[in-house]
């Protein structure tokens, strides 16, 4: 979740009050934010926020808004919100965007007093929207212009690549939107999300001056927006309509509580949208949402009172209307996150403050208990150790080549398609493996060598739903000079004596052992596992110079021969 | 030294050292030779008492006399058998042979150097002069006397076994030294070696002990071991036994143990028991299904692209996702279905949902339980291993274990969420202080996250919790509150094992393995 560089200054000043760093970390927890870092010497805070379902608050703004509202107690009006101001700037939308981006939404900022931290919050803010909450401006993008320098209407439509050339951001010459794609960094950076098309969108204004290349670049001349620009055109397009508009209301709310005026701007579509086709921005999707006092009361295991309610859901930005046993909340115009009633009730409770409520200790009593897996694993354990063998734990991802030449004929794996790296690309399909990595990196631990472990594995198996069962092995392994197949056994036999198991060894052949030297531990018609003497070619691969014996059993079907003779 | 201290010094003596002290009953000082001849010990073993007794300050070294010892090398032993080269070629010749240097060279296994220098000798001491065709012949009335005088020395050292250069008269130490082989060369006749010859004499202490030894008539013979022959003849009543040096350090063993992290987990499984807890298990392969979708995290969500999750190569997709809960959380996704929820608000892919992914969180486990008619009111764990899409470093294993579970019942509200937290900070982590943060998770609302006071560490965020989303427990067929938590342990396991790469909670070195301790509690 994105971590944002704010100026303590510019916060304390957005909040209207001075803080020390004790009360802002206590006050970033109204916003679900932890600080990371601060630098007193350059003033730069570092914020962490952890909410991905709250976009409002990544930038400056949004951070103090949530405190500054909490510390006066009452939720802020945002005028600019309120329907029938008449917008007297219209974009149009052409109908061919209907299948490749079909969604913008705009409005004006003026009154503005450029500061350098605000020009840095505004590129900081555009930054994390496009790119985490506008997943790498696929669903959403934006574009910030000097409004001065734009003839209305301006019309967003599409453009074939090689028709509309302009300077883009970054560069001093005129590039058409391929060579674009092919030169410009950004082009190259998100130029996947346009290229499945045959044209591109862009923005051009009356005079048919190009705004943008959306959402790849701004062009130099007009979207770019500098100390000195006094009024800009905000305009976010997108995929999807509630996140384009509510990614516009965010950007505008900053401005607004930056002194900056906030005026609509038309947008007429040829097509039919959630919000209509001809549409006045920014719009308020926000609606009253019914919510009893009972469910806070139920939801937080104490009395609440509706009052109390009201005064805390207002100092975190809601709008709440009733008195009694009913109320109606309206979320601020820059959150679309209220989904259920229980959003709300976590609201009232981070308003509050999670230490104003006073834990209960468990009162229903249960029965703990471990799986019968897990018992049996903890009994085997249990022998093993009583056995003289040391416990080992590994990790579960291993290299293929740990396993390839172990394998049995048409054996498979359970393999990673997007692996990390080469050493970390399959599930182990068995423990002895692992034992043997062990040994590789232990020559000069002083012998005998006697290790197990009990541990999870994924065994192929296509006639599964999920494609693999998941079991729970136990592998032993014996290391020394003299190690060899009856002292192996020996430790085998007393361990399936004490479980109860009768067994018998069937002869097999298999590529981890000795030819001779090798079988399978059945039990009735199960198939428990297998023993041998570990083949001279698997060790040398693993340059092991000792002799080794080893045993696996499987526990799940162990778990079935026990609960079978008891 | 008291008494007490001389009885310690002398019950602490190894059988060595007391024959090597007995040698020294009628004199305070002797030679090696006389020690070996008295005490029967051989040289390496009298050097070792020798070293102690002078380490325990009963002994020192009273005087040195260096020893050069004559033997024949390996060539000398072949001239001894066959002859010196010269002579060998002078009594030839007087038998009437026609030979050549190469004829010597090809039948007499001499190395050719030493053809050469015997020919060469020779012929310059005018005893041979080379003839028509390389032969051979002898001159009048040679002067055999210098060959004739090596071969006798050469009988002389054989005779003597490890003859003392000094006892040779001059002439011959001459010609000893002239033929002395050295070392890495090959032709020399004669071997000489330097012999130590050391005289050791008693400290005061020393000649105390001895004197006590004799009192007490303390051998050598007193036996190290008990045997079970000496228990069944009572041969025992008759025997000393030695007394040992017990501060000496014992050999290392290995024995069977736990492994360390393994300890730590069982500790904390075995809480989770006491507070009630079930352990619940799923398999490590999961489908995004239950480890996302049940969870209602969107199929948008940043944290479940390709850069999070491992994806399964073969099969890629499970065949089917279980009904009814397939249809219900694909409903709570698109518009809330049931549950009171507006829902994402997007078209649920069900294809997406069979994705087989390895189980990136040990929630998933959670989800199936919930899934399975869980009991209320119950209270479940699971320690579960989880797999992320990460670099691996010293903070980031390839997999690793969450400790997850959930807690269902009709009384389960926020303050509940709280004391179970609190509970867990104190049983698990031993913490007094803790602080309950506001946190964020897809699939809880209200979420908190706990910090709490480690007795070691400081402030810590031990885990996440909160109260399971009704868009997450009405599609699974719960109609009860359920609290969902995870705790991070690894730190704590970390601390306790006194590791600092999380790395080697998995450690393929046995030595480190079994030489790790833990600390618990």
């Amino acid at each position: 979740m994105p971590t944002i560089d704010i100026k303590k200054n510019d916060l304390e000043t957005l909040i209207g009050k001075k803080l020390s760093l004790a009360a802002l970390e206590k006050h970033l927890m109204l916003a679900k934010a932890e600080l990371k870092e601060y630098v007193e010497k350059t003033d730069d805070l570092k914020v962490e926020l952890s909410d991905s379902n709250r976009p409002d608050l990544w930038s400056a703004e949004g951070v103090a808004r949530q405190i500054r509202i909490a510390l006066t107690g009452a939720a802020e009006d945002h005028p600019y919100f309120r329907p029938g101001r008449k917008a007297t700037r219209v974009i149009s939308v052409a109908k061919e965007m209907k299948s490749v981006r079909p969604y913008l939404a705009a409005c004006t900022a003026s009154g503005l007093r450029m500061t350098d931290d605000m020009l840095a919050q505004m590129i900081q803010s555009q930054d994390k929207l496009a790119d985490i909450f506008g997943r790498k401006r696929t669903t959403v993008s934006i574009g910030i212009y000097e409004l001065d320098r734009i003839a209305f209407p301006v019309e967003y439509r599409l453009a074939e690549p090689s028709s509309v050339s302009f300077t883009p951001l970054g560069m001093d010459k005129e590039l058409t939107l391929a060579e674009i794609l092919e030169q410009h960094p950004k082009g190259k950076e998100y130029g996947a999300i346009v290229r499945p098309f045959s044209a591109y969108p862009v923005l051009i204004d009356s005079m048919g001056r190009v705004l943008s290349f959306p959402p790849i670049i701004n062009s130099r001349d007009i979207g770019e927006v500098k100390p000195r620009t006094r009024q800009v055109l905000i305009e976010v397009t997108g995929t999807d309509m509630r996140m384009t508009a509510l990614t516009l209301n965010i950007l505008a709310a900053g401005f607004y509580d930056r002194g900056a005026d906030i005026d609509p701007v038309l947008v007429t579509y040829p097509y039919a949208t959630d919000l209509g086709k001809r549409v006045s921005f920014p719009v308020n999707m926000s609606r009253p949402v019914k919510v009893s006092l009972a469910s806070f009361q139920k939801g937080l295991g104490e009395r609440v009172l509706a009052a109390d309610v009201k005064k805390r859901l207002a100092s975190y930005g809601h709008a709440v209307k009733g008195a009694g046993a009913m109320l109606s909340v309206t979320a601020p115009p820059y959150r679309d996150d209220i989904m259920h009633s229980v959003d709300l009730v976590e609201d009232y409770a981070i308003s509050r403050g999670y230490e104003s409520f006073s834990p209960l200790m468990p009162e229903q009593s249960t029965v703990g208990s471990l799986s019968g897996l897990e018992l049996l694993s903890d009994t085997v354990r249990g022998h093993m150790t009583g056995a003289g063998f040391q416990e080992i734990m590994s990790n579960i991802l291993c290299a293929r080549a740990e396993l390839d030449d172990v394998l049995s004929a048409g054996e498979r794996l359970v393999e990673v398609e997007n692996p990390m790296s080469l050493a970390y690309s399959v599930l182990r399909n068995r423990v002895v493996p692992s034992l043997l990595r062990v040994e590789a990196a232990s020559s000069k631990a002083f012998y005998p060598h006697r290790i197990f472990e009990a541990g999870e594995v994924a065994v192929y198996d296509a006639g599964e739903n999920m494609g693999s069962r998941t079991e729970l092995h136990c592998a032993a392994l014996h290391s020394h000079p003299a190690a060899n197949f009856s002292e192996i056994q020996s430790s085998l036999d007393i361990l399936l004596y004490y479980l109860g198991i009768e067994y018998r060894l069937e002869r097999a052949e298999h590529p981890l052992c000795l030819p001779g030297r090798f079988g399978r531990v059945v039990a009735g018609a199960t198939d428990l596992g297998f023993i041998g003497e570990l083949a001279p070619s698997v060790l040398e691969k693993r340059q092991i110079t000792m002799p080794c014996a080893c045993f696996e059993i499987n526990l799940n079907a162990l778990l079935g021969e026990v609960t079978k003779e008891s | 030294m008291t008494p007490t201290e001389h009885s310690q010094l002398i019950e602490s003596l190894h059988p060595l050292e007391i024959k090597f002290l007995a040698s020294f009953a009628e004199r305070e000082s002797r030679t090696t030779p006389e020690i070996m001849a008295a005490s029967g010990l051989d040289e390496s073993r009298l050097d070792m008492a020798a070293g102690w007794l002078q380490s325990k300050g009963l002994l020192t070294i009273t005087g040195e006399r260096v020893t050069s010892l004559v033997s024949l090398t390996e060539t000398g032993t072949v001239y001894r058998e066959q002859g010196v080269p010269e002579l060998r070629i002078i009594t030839a010749l007087r038998e009437g042979k026609q030979i050549t240097v190469k004829d010597i060279l090809q039948s007499w296994g001499l190395d050719p150097s030493e053809v050469s220098s015997a020919v060469g000798a020779l012929k310059e001491a005018a005893v041979v002069r080379i003839v028509s065709g390389g032969v051979l012949a002898l001159n009048e009335s040679p002067d055999v006397a210098p060959y004739q005088f090596l071969a006798d020395l050469i009988s002389a050292v054989a005779a003597k076994d490890q003859a003392d250069l000094a006892d040779f008269p001059s002439d011959q130490q001459a010609a000893i030294q002239a033929n002395y082989h050295k070392r890495g060369k090959s032709k020399g006749i004669f071997r000489i070696t330097e012999k130590k010859e050391r005289s050791y004499g008693l400290s005061k202490e020393g000649a105390t002990v001895v004197r006590l030894l004799q009192q007490r008539g303390t051998t050598a013979d007193e036996v190290s071991a008990l045997t079970p022959e000496m228990l069944k003849t009572g041969s025992w009543k008759q025997k000393k036994f030695r007394a040992y040096n017990i501060s000496l350090s014992p050999p290392r063993i290995g024995i069977g143990r736990k492994h360390p992290y393994r300890e730590f987990l069982d500790f904390v499984k075995y809480k989770f028991i006491g507070m009630g807890f079930e352990e619940m298990r799923g398999p490590l392969v999961e489908n995004e299904f239950w480890d996302m979708d049940a969870l209602f995290m969107p199929q948008f969500h940043p944290a479940r692209n390709i850069h999070d999750v491992y994806f399964v190569k073969d099969p890629t997709h499970c065949g089917k996702i279980e009904e009814p809960f397939g249809k219900q959380v694909a409903a709570a996704h698109k518009n809330g279905g049931k549950t009171g929820s507006t829902g994402w608000r997007y078209d649920f892919d069900i294809e997406r949902a069979k994705r087989l992914i390895l189980r990136s969180q040990g929630t998933a486990v959670s989800a199936r339980t919930l899934g399975s008619g869980p009991k209320v009111p119950g209270k479940y764990f699971s320690i579960a291993r989880c797999f992320r899409y990460d670099a691996v470093d010293a903070t980031h294993a390839p997999d690793f274990y969450q400790v997850e579970g959930i807690v269902l019942g009709e009384n389960i509200n926020f303050r509940a969420l709280l004391g179970l937290l609190q509970l867990f900070g104190k049983e698990i982590a031993g913490a007094g202080e803790f602080q309950f943060r506001p946190a964020y998770f897809p699939f809880t609302e209200p979420s908190v996250e706990l910090h709490v006071r480690h007795p070691e560490l400081g402030w810590m965020e031990l885990g996440g919790a909160g109260i399971f989303r009704p868009e997450v427990t009405a599609p699974l067929g719960v109609t009860v509150p359920v609290i969902a938590w995870g705790l991070g342990l690894d730190r704590m396991a970390m601390v306790a094992l006194g590791i600092q790469d999380i790395r080697d909670l998995f450690s393929t070195d046995l030595d480190f393995i079994r030489t790790k301790k833990i600390r618990l509690g």
